[in-house]
């Protein structure tokens, strides 16, 4: 486990004031948020943006990270990796201020749950309180034959907790979750009792899981709804065809290109999407693919065409044809 | 250490909606808050004079309020301006997929 510097992540130095790092936050934020950012790694370097500002935006933890970049300084291990020294936390106590929703704790590194793992905990414990645990978010990224069928997947939840010894020690609980046939993009699973562990006598927390849907070389996914490019010949969108059609379950089903079909035309075959309550639709969007002219006898069928059916695609420009 | 837990997991949808007490929870907020992501039109309610208890939310209602609560506690954002933001951000998600789907 390497030593994660936080003010490195946010581009502050050490004793950056609390608007500062909350200015750097909120510039970073925006410079990798999804829906802006161009960068293929932008969703890892904004998880690290938020463990970041969730360390160094709360004055607890900041304090406790600060005294323990000191003692880490003074004497860190030759090969460059850490291990947090017995007791370095003692006389510090971290908990969230009002106001602060489940930071995604849940998809921070094995640094950040080592270090501030076992002091949010005993933080609560001393106020005690009674108070359910807190839920916490992580997303999943299945196939769409997974979404089809259903599947299990593996989660590794890693807590820090005192072995029989009393020493802490990281132990990994792995979640085999079934998941149900029908989840779409988008959509949360929900895990109830294995959030944060509750606070005097209260139950635990639940652990939110959001879908999300890996790319698929046919099939894109708009809800519970597929989407597939199926290409057809000129003569097919001209004259109408039937065609054969793989489905995502694994079959293949016959489908009608009707006459005069254009390019981008969009079929749907009933119920043949996700499945659910309703059920999602499976959309095909035409695509006319040309054959390619590479021979004499295909060359002279096309000038046959042009012959046969004279067409100036460009009439609506007030140009004229070929 | 490390052990296993099988567990047959529930997606939150139209059998399985969650309550405004559990979608509070989720985001870390109270009831209240909920109650104001109703006003804001954040979340969509089918009944919004029936008291809050009797509300049910579902995926797409979660994800909002999440992404509220986070404009709201990471740039200071009040509830009508995240309203917009989301609403903008859905936008722009929907015109992506667009272009997308015309292969652009």
């Amino acid at each position: 486990m390497e030593f994660k510097d936080y003010y490195k992540t946010l581009g502050l130095q050490r004793g950056a004031s609390d608007d500062e790092v909350r200015k750097a936050y909120r510039k970073l934020a925006r410079k990798y948020h999804p829906d802006v950012s161009k960068e293929a790694d932008a969703q890892v370097k904004m998880r690290d943006v938020n463990e970041a500002k969730d360390v160094l935006g709360d004055k607890e933890k900041r304090a406790a990270y600060d005294a323990l970049a000191d003692r880490v300084a003074k004497g860190g291990n030759a090969d460059g990796s850490f291990q947090p020294p017995p007791g370095w936390d003692e006389g510090f106590e971290f908990h969230r201020g009002p106001g602060q929703g489940p930071a995604d704790h849940a998809e921070f590194s094995e640094f950040f749950s080592s270090v501030f793992g076992r002091g949010e905990h005993r933080g609560a414990q001393s106020r005690k309180y009674r108070a359910r645990g807190e839920d916490q978010h992580a997303a999943i990224e299945i196939s769409i034959e997974d979404s089809l069928k259903g599947a299990e997947r593996d989660i590794t939840l890693r807590a820090l907790e005192s072995d029989a010894t009393g020493k802490p020690a990281i132990v990994s609980h792995t979640l085999r979750v079934k998941i149900p046939a029908g989840v779409h993009p988008g959509q949360f699973i929900r895990l109830s009792g294995h959030g944060l562990p509750g606070e005097g006598g209260e139950g635990a927390g639940d652990l939110y899981l959001e879908v999300r849907i890996a790319p698929h070389a046919l099939y894109r996914v708009e809800g519970s709804d597929l989407y597939m490019t199926l290409p057809v010949t000129p003569t097919e969108a001209a004259l109408g065809a039937q065609v054969q059609v793989p489905t995502p379950t694994g079959g293949v089903v016959e489908v009608t290109v009707p006459p005069s079909a254009r390019s981008g035309l969009k079929l749907r075959l009933k119920d043949r999407g996700l499945p659910g309550k309703p059920p999602g639709h499976l959309y095909l969007l035409l695509d006319i693919a040309l054959p390619p002219a590479d021979t004499d006898a295909a060359r002279k069928a096309y000038e046959q065409l042009a012959q046969a059916a004279p067409f100036n695609p460009r009439r609506h420009l007030g140009v004229g044809g070929a | 250490m490390s052990f296993v837990t099988v567990i047959s997991a529930a997606a939150i949808g139209l059998d399985n909606p969650i309550a405004a007490r559990e979608l509070a929870h989720a985001c870390g907020a109270d009831i209240d808050w909920v109650v104001q992501l109703v006003e804001v039109g954040i979340v969509e309610v089918k009944l919004p004079t029936a008291q809050p208890d009797q509300w049910q939310f579902y995926s797409p209602d979660l994800h909002r309020a999440l992404e509220a609560r986070r404009l709201e506690r990471d740039f200071g954002v009040g509830l009508d301006a995240a309203a917009l933001i989301l609403d903008l951000e859905n936008e722009v998600r929907r015109l992506k997929a667009v272009l997308q789907a015309q292969g652009r």
